[in-house]
């Protein structure tokens, strides 16, 4: 598929520094719509919707914030930590928005299986159904977010 | 009909290239600002290359600036007042600055394009910063995700600094990492140690630095330092003092502690530090020194949540909360803390509650 130029924008932004270091596609070799069409595939194949794992990851994030950094207990033996640094991180994409730099650790005790995200993943996900690419140091896998999730 | 094609691409391809070399010549002739001068101070004149930005061309001269980005406008630290020569606040700078800033001219560094001649002011304290060469000398487990990293000082072999201030290391390019950051840490050395510095680090999930340092770093390794940074500091007044800390929060108050015992520092002060399992608690028989040292010091550890299998008598839940439970009045007290920002708000919160006013409340946000 052709890119727009305003795609082909975005994509040069998500492969630079200039956010984040080493970017936001890691080691990914796809375009930016492919790497979008197979994660939402995932999320559909899935069962759920990036909306509702947004509002989701959201929720566990303002829970882990009541912790102070310390573990908080969650349903189905999972914890949750936030860690948190100065500054913000600003979305990739043209249009305004920034978020504290928040690090939510959500962690199943059960299955030993643990995954991150930052505030930034939320919005990602949420409004441009990004899960950053695949060697990228805050990639989600969504398939391991709907395990922990749900 | 095919040569024509061909042609038509050639000329195109011809006037494309004509046009690509125009503009690289043109940026070359109308962006090149030539030599400008920087005004620090109205003491010191530097003169760097136009075209840069302010930071880099300070970092250049070795006047360090603190900044946790790296230039990319989100940590908000590297601000200066610019006098003259300014242009207008970027769209970047605006969340980072207050009306009151933008009205006195106060700039984000990194975000200042060096065009023609600039007048700025930096707090004097800036030019004692200097970079230090050093060497990793030793690394101490404190837990399963925090360390304290002791680095020997190579050139300058000396450092001088106020306990409570911090350092910022230069993490290099490594792995994924395709480019040196600097990141903040509270140093927790006594100060009269001057050939060392010590950090506590904790490691932050996906974090450039923190993972730079614990996976990376090990002893006889160089590396480079700047500093020191910071106001955080004891205040001169004889008020008791609640200290709050959790984590690497712990780093500075131990720096204070040194500095109340080697000045004899009888000011009453309780000190709560929180940790999430009693197997976090790090620097206990350390503390109980302090606490035979200074008499009207009293260490008081909080564990958010014991394991079943702990032993532990001590004050469970929240740091914040053991503060509540502990005073039913603070207003005379100064509070210090140190620790993440959400951990910072709650503290605040619960201190005004106990009646501590907030020009007695001093905190550095660090994570």
């Amino acid at each position: 598929m052709k890119k727009t130029p305003r795609m082909q924008q975005v994509e040069e932004m998500l492969h630079s520094s200039q956010i984040v270091s080493g970017g936001f596609f890691g080691e990914d070799r796809r375009d930016l719509t492919e790497i979008i069409d197979r994660d939402t595939a995932q999320v559909t194949a899935g069962g759920s919707t990036p909306a509702e794992l947004t509002t989701k990851m959201r929720k566990i994030t303002s829970e882990a914030k009541k912790g102070l950094g310390m573990w908080v207990d969650l349903p189905d033996n999972r914890r949750a930590r936030i860690d948190e640094a100065k500054g913000q991180l600003i979305c990739p994409w043209p249009h305004p928005f920034r978020c504290d730099k928040r690090v939510t650790t959500l962690e199943n005790q059960t299955t030993g299986e643990s995954i991150i995200w930052t505030d930034l993943n939320i919005h990602l996900i949420e409004e441009h159904n990004f899960f950053e690419g695949k060697g990228s140091p805050f990639r989600i896998e969504p398939a391991l977010l709907i395990r922990m999730l749900f | 009909m095919l040569m024509e094609i061909l042609i038509a691409v050639a000329v195109v391809s011809v006037i494309g290239a004509v046009l690509a070399a125009l503009l690289t010549v043109s940026e070359l002739f109308f962006r090149n600002y030539g030599p400008c001068e920087i005004t620090i101070n109205d003491e010191k004149k530097i003169t760097v290359d136009g075209g840069i930005d302010l930071l880099s061309a300070l970092v250049a001269e070795k006047i360090f600036i603190p900044s946790a980005c790296g230039g990319r406008s989100t940590c908000g630290l590297c601000k200066v007042k610019v006098l003259e020569g300014s242009d207008l606040v970027l769209p970047t700078e605006e969340p980072h600055l207050s009306k009151e800033e933008r009205e006195n001219g106060i700039r984000l560094s990194c975000q200042v394009k060096i065009r023609n001649n600039l007048r700025i002011e930096i707090p004097e304290e800036l030019f004692l910063v200097k970079e230090y060469e050093t060497v990793v000398d030793k690394i101490t487990d404190l837990t399963h995700d925090t360390k304290e990293f002791r680095f020997a000082l190579k050139e300058p072999a000396e450092i001088r600094f106020t306990p409570g201030q911090y350092v910022q290391i230069l993490t290099p390019k490594y792995g994924k990492s395709t480019e040196e950051v600097y990141r903040a840490y509270s140093m927790s050395s006594d100060a009269a140690d001057k050939n060392a510095i010590e950090l506590i680090i904790r490691l932050v999930p996906g974090g450039i630095c923190t993972t730079y340092c614990f996976e990376q770093l090990k002893k006889g390794d160089s590396v480079k330092l700047n500093g020191p940074y910071g106001n955080f500091r004891l205040s001169d007044s004889d008020a008791p003092m609640i200290f709050i800390a959790g984590g690497s929060g712990m780093a500075p108050i131990k720096s204070l502690l040194y500095q109340m015992v080697r000045e004899k520092i009888s000011r009453k002060c309780t000190y709560f530090f929180g940790a999430n399992k009693v197997k976090e608690l790090f620097m206990r028989d350390l503390m109980e020194e302090f606490e035979k040292k200074l008499p009207n010091f009293k260490f008081v550890p909080v564990i958010a949540k014991p394991d079943a299998n702990e032993k532990w008598d001590g004050e469970t839940g929240l740091v914040t909360e053991a503060v509540r439970s502990a005073f039913q009045k603070a207003s005379d007290c100064e509070a210090y803390l140190c620790g993440s920002p959400g951990m910072i708000d709650a503290s605040i919160a619960v201190l005004k509650e106990l009646g501590v006013t907030e020009d007695h409340i001093f905190y550095d946000k660090f994570a």
